[in-house]
């Protein structure tokens, strides 16, 4: 099986550098046999790779130490699950699995394209297949993930005990669909630069993908974020640590540029800036990738030198140069004839997040290569942690969160003041209102109290347009609140699903605010029998039990919480001992409900004194960051969500251009 | 685009506002990040000042008393990795070696923390906190660095 998957990635690698030519050669030739040779090479490429990840897996279940990849990242008593997820647990077998994402992704994008976008869409293929090149050269040559071990060992190293975890079984997976999945806007983009077709073909080409790599994006972070505190024990979820970053940068590119795409579709402006967000974006991903595996920003939790770094860096250089290049000569072309008019407008506000997305994007950059910088400028190396992230991007968090609730109610090309009074007196007034409640419970940090009213001034805005679309359906229509809704909602999903994304975004921000700024943490040792109180609770420490099986040992803590006379709950948070890489772990124990979480950690204890010490948060409103994430995820399947009237569009547009060949999707409607 | 001089003007506003939060928040937030050589090499100095500290656990004896959640322990420089080819696998072997040639070592005392998870002897830790004037390393955190997902022992 090895010795497939070696031959399977070799014969890849061949297939994607045909591709490359077919397409190309193909579309200057206007050969149709040409172009479907290139559409074949594409898919038996990506054939190829899923039976290199076949082989792997096949290693992995059947514990075929031979291998060194299966050697260093599983073992005999390793959970199948976690035998299955393990092929993303290393090194070798994560970028084999991108690869494979890629070659899958390409196919999707060439078998979609095999009428549509005949101008670009081969140019975009090739430059998708460059991509798979590079990463399939690295695994034929560089990192091979069926590399032989010799002398075999009897038993393997296991995976990382902190990456057995359902979140962590599932969060590299989203994370890298986000990331590989951002390929494809970039190459038609990148598509569009090449054959100078820079009308919107390439965004309206991709629209759909770039929503899907940013949904993949969010799921991403916050299942990385649910890791974090699940796992890690330290009762937060988000240490601006440069992995985190590296996940973090292109998501908010990919925000910013899913928001200017809506100004150029609407007013064929920001052209050369969205060709320029797109490319930043995938080159974040290539960077974030260098980051990890480079060694070259020390992270506690890193992935360390693996020898990569240059190889991802010459990449990435190769990579921002040329479409930097394609840029700038096309730049004229790119002009728009179109300029924004008032401040008080659409445009103007869509600008403004744009520059503030992209400005929050830069400064989490320059926080994380900021040890790199002074030790090449000042030859000393200068840290700076999460104080400087959050310093900088709390202010600019508010100013974001102001512009979501100014942008989609503020008239386009220029606001009257009638218009903006009609718009924004509910909002202002529930903002407002808010604060106030906030402050007369008793809250004075100044950025808790702006944070809350501008996320119920946000809301304000959804409720209004929310209440205007469904009183205009139940006037016009006669329908019930009820079914106006959902026919609402469902007849113009992207709109409506984007105002759902943005609940969501307002409602994960105050989670994050309670559970920043009215944290509790508690830390202490006891003995059987002995109790302490955090916040209104009382912690009483019962007794500890210890179990054993073929892969862990643990240590269970039982735990008693009360608030007053009432019992609340039981709690067994414990310490776990992975035997094979002989390593402890915490199993934190969280009780959690919408106002706040109880937190408990087993820091760690002494049988001979029969003391236990704990740390314990009780942390605020942290329910609400992943009630908004789904609301997120939730939004961003309906904005997916094929539209009826649109598919009937495409439908019409595809029969009405068959014959001559030149078959591109409809314009929208809507937004 | 086409965008008229007064956006211009708002553009540069945000622009500026974001450089001003950076370098405002750098000047106030960053901390040295050293090596436990480089923290002997300027000693003076430093003393007093946040600081950064990568080490590595040294053997021998380590202070945890649960009850004040008190950890005290020295810290070492990490070998060059490119001169210690044994890696991870050997690292009491590699921390008696450069201990015999360079008895080079700090105090730390980091009170009122849980003890890290991953804390042994041997194992390479982040140090946040000040170095006094006594040489001792006050911490208010030591963080363990992973023994990387992404590299196995090098068993050859």
């Amino acid at each position: 099986m090895a010795d497939l998957g070696k031959l399977a990635l070799a014969i890849a690698l061949i297939l994607a550098a045909y591709s490359i030519f077919a397409n190309v050669y193909g579309a200057r030739r206007n050969s149709p046999d040409f172009l479907a040779s290139a559409r074949h090479a594409i898919w038996a490429m990506c054939a190829m790779v899923t039976i290199a990840m076949a082989a792997l897996w096949n290693g992995l279940l059947t514990s075929d130490f031979t291998l060194d990849y299966v050697a260093s990242h599983s073992s005999t008593t390793l959970p199948t699950i976690y035998k299955i997820t393990s092929l993303w647990g290393g090194q070798e077998g994560s970028l084999l699995f991108w690869s494979w994402l890629l070659t899958i992704f390409t196919s999707i994008a060439a078998f979609q394209n095999r009428r549509r976008n005949p101008e670009i869409a081969p140019y975009a293929l090739a430059v998708m297949a460059v991509v798979a090149i590079f990463f399939l050269a690295m695994l034929n040559f560089v990192t091979r993930p069926f590399s032989p071990i010799s002398p075999v060992p009897v038993e393997g190293a296991d995976l990382n005990p902190l990456l057995q975890n359902y979140w962590m079984a599932i969060h590299p997976p989203s994370l890298y669909t986000g990331y590989v999945s951002s390929t494809a806007p970039f190459a038609f983009g990148a598509a569009a630069l090449i054959t100078g077709k820079l009308d919107d073909a390439w965004i309206r080409a991709t629209r759909r993908w770039a929503i899907f790599s940013w949904f993949f994006l969010t799921l991403g972070n916050l299942f990385g974020a649910r890791w974090a505190y699940e796992v890690l024990g330290w009762g937060g979820y988000w240490a601006w640590d440069p992995v985190e970053n590296a996940a973090f940068m292109p998501w908010l590119v990919m925000t910013a540029y899913l928001h200017s795409v809506m100004i150029q579709e609407r007013k064929d402006m920001l052209k050369v800036w969205n060709l320029a967000l797109i490319g930043l974006a995938f080159a974040l991903t290539i960077f974030g990738t260098f980051l990890t595996r480079s060694g070259v920003i020390s992270s506690v939790h890193s992935f360390t030198q693996s020898g990569l770094g240059p190889y991802f860096l010459s990449f990435l250089i190769v990579v921002v140069i040329a479409y930097t290049a394609l840029l700038i000569f096309r730049s004229g072309v790119l002009r728009s004839p179109a300029e924004i008019e008032s401040y008080l407008s659409r445009e103007a506000a869509f600008l403004f997040n744009n520059l503030v997305l992209v400005g929050i994007a830069f400064a989490v950059f320059w926080g994380t290569i900021f040890p790199v910088l002074s030790e090449a400028v000042r030859g000393v190396k200068i840290t700076v942690g999460p104080p400087f992230f959050n310093k900088v991007n709390g202010p600019l968090a508010l100013g974001l969160i102001f512009l979501m609730g100014v942008g989609p109610l503020i008239a386009w090309r220029r606001s009257t003041p009638a218009n903006l009074a009609r718009n924004f007196a509910i909002p202002l007034i529930l903002g407002i209102a808010t604060g106030a409640i906030v402050f007369l419970e008793g809250v004075r940090q100044w950025y808790a109290l702006s944070g809350f009213s501008l996320a119920a001034f946000v809301a304000g805005t959804i409720i209004v347009e929310f209440a205007r679309g469904i009183g205009a359906r139940r006037h016009l229509a006669g329908e019930t609140a009820a079914r106006a809704t959902a026919n609402l909602i469902a007849k113009n999903n992207r709109r409506y699903g984007g105002y759902i994304i943005h609940v969501g975004v307002i409602v994960a921000f105050a989670g994050i605010i309670g559970s920043a700024f009215f944290k509790i943490d508690v830390k202490k040792s006891v003995r059987a029998g002995e109790s302490f109180a955090v916040g209104p609770y009382s912690i009483h420490y019962l007794k500890l039990e210890e179990s054993a099986d073929a892969h862990i040992e643990s240590a269970i803590a039982q735990v008693e919480v009360t608030r007053g006379d009432e019992e609340v709950a039981l709690m067994t948070p414990g310490r776990v001992f992975y035997k094979r890489p002989q390593q402890p772990a915490t199993k934190v124990a969280i009780r959690s409900t919408p106002l706040s979480d109880l937190y408990v950690v087993l820091a760690g204890f002494d049988e001979d004194t029969n003391t236990a010490t704990f740390e314990v948060f009780l942390t605020p409103l942290v329910f609400w960051l992943w009630a908004g994430g789904l609301l997120m995820a939730i939004g961003t399947v309906i904005v997916m969500w094929p539209n009826v009237r649109e598919r009937a569009a495409i439908a019409a547009a595809l029969g009405r251009t068959a014959e001559d060949q030149i078959a591109t999707e409809p314009a929208p409607g809507g937004q | 685009m086409r965008v008229r001089p007064r956006f211009l003007i708002g553009t540069a506003l945000i622009v500026a506002v974001i450089a001003y939060l950076i370098v405002s928040a750098v000047s106030s937030t960053s901390e040295y990040f050293l090596t436990v050589s480089e923290v002997n090499s300027r000693q003076a100095e430093l003393a007093g000042q946040p600081l950064r500290i990568a080490g590595r656990v040294k053997s021998g004896p380590i202070g945890w008393d649960p009850a004040t959640l008190t950890l005290s322990f020295e810290i070492v420089p990490i070998p060059d990795p490119t001169n210690a080819k044994d890696g991870a696998a050997s690292a009491d072997a590699s921390i008696a070696k450069v201990s015999a040639s360079e008895p080079l070592s700090y105090h730390v005392i980091c009170a009122g923390q849980p003890k890290p998870d991953m804390f042994a002897v041997g194992r390479d830790v982040i140090v946040e906190g000040r170095l006094g004037k006594d040489g001792v390393i006050t911490a208010t955190q030591v963080m363990t660095s992973c023994p990387s997902k992404y590299r196995r022992k090098q068993a050859q």
